[in-house]
């Protein structure tokens, strides 16, 4: 029985592996159909690798490429380009987003940190909220609390001044009547 | 042997173990040595450009020979018109002499032409790997990384291939044998 065809062709590429390959060689030296296939693939492949320039003449432009791609990449790698020779490009919504930050930055610069209110006031009229000691007044400046007074002084100064006054008291036992009364004034 | 393809000693390795292979596979796909030059010419400077490492040599010479090859395949399907006018042009008698040279004078350049022909009317998948396999040194495996097929597929297509060439060009004309 002869041998696939297929092992021949991988036999002339010297791609057979050892079993095989001296399996392959003892069949061809006595098969005179098999030896004249192999004769005709070999015959297939040599016509088609000299049907091709010659190396010297695929290679004629390699060192001038080289020295094309050496002049662009490899030389240029120790010439730093300059920061200020730097080609900038900047998209549209890039532009439109730096200048919107550039407006918020600005305004917000004056509203946190800007002047003092006469200059708010020449810049934004309607817009003097400053406290300042022309706009801030000391209503009272005793350091005493609410509880220094007693409850009827704080009702007496409440009806002198007008104030309707409601009193309730809330507790959570109604029976213990010594406990401080919470007051809630209104 | 680590590859990084910016750097310079690196690249002039990788260069020069490759280029006249890439110009073996970028000829044999547009058929044009200046193209074919101008393609392998683009292969490296992506190569460069990329920034990228390889284990070996060899890997990085196949990447090469993938992107040298899918750049020409590209060329081809655009410029189909303009090299078909270029064949045309290539196959009037008075130019088919100026481009001789030693390995042409030995094989004729009718027989040239019925080859590529041959070659050229096999379908993509074979067609692609009996160039591989003919015009490079690589071996089933090597072929089969930069197509990305396993080596059992290519060992088939060579096959395939060959059968199919010796049909075309025994039949056609005699004086191929």
């Amino acid at each position: 029985m002869c041998i696939d065809e297929q092992l021949i062709s991988s036999y002339l590429d010297g791609e057979l592996c050892e079993p095989y390959k001296s399996q392959t060689e003892e069949h061809l030296s006595y098969c005179k159909a098999c030896n004249a296939r192999l004769e005709k693939l070999k015959k297939v492949s040599d016509l088609v690798k000299l049907s091709s320039p010659s190396d010297e003449v695929l290679s004629k432009g390699k060192d001038e490429v080289f020295a094309l791609l050496e002049k662009k990449y490899l030389g240029q790698k120790k010439k730093h380009i300059s920061f200020l020779r730097r080609k900038f490009e900047v998209t549209f919504p890039t532009m439109v987003t730096s200048a919107a930050a550039v407006v918020v930055i600005f305004v917000g610069g004056f509203v946190l940190f800007g002047s003092n209110s006469s200059q708010t006031n020449e810049i934004v009229p309607s817009f003097n909220l400053q406290a300042g000691q022309d706009n801030v007044r000391f209503v009272s400046n005793k350091e005493q609390g609410l509880d220094s007074y007693s409850l009827e002084e704080i009702m007496k100064y409440l009806d002198s001044k007008g104030y309707e006054v409601d009193i309730s008291i809330k507790g959570l036992k109604p029976l213990e009547e010594t406990s401080t009364e919470p007051t809630s004034l209104e | 042997m680590e590859i990084k393809s910016t750097d310079a000693s690196d690249f002039k390795l990788v260069y020069d173990s490759s280029f006249t292979l890439l110009m073996r596979v970028s000829y044999h796909i547009v058929y044009n040595e200046d193209i074919a030059e101008e393609l392998v010419q683009e292969a490296f400077e992506r190569f460069y450009v990329k920034n990228m490492t390889f284990p070996s040599v060899d890997e990085a010479m196949f990447w090469l020979i993938r992107v040298t090859k899918n750049l020409a395949l590209n060329h081809v399907r655009r410029h189909k018109r303009e090299l078909n006018m270029v064949e045309k042009v290539k196959k009037m008698p008075g130019e088919a002499s100026s481009n001789q040279d030693g390995s042409k004078q030995l094989i004729e350049q009718e027989t040239i032409q019925a080859v590529r022909k041959a070659i050229e009317s096999l379908p993509d998948n074979l067609k692609i790997v009996i160039k591989l396999k003919e015009y490079t040194d690589l071996d089933y495996k090597g072929i089969g990384k930069v197509l990305g097929i396993s080596e059992s597929n290519v060992k088939v297509r060579v096959f395939r291939a060959r059968k199919k060439l010796e049909e075309l060009l025994g039949k056609e004309d005699g004086y191929v044998y």
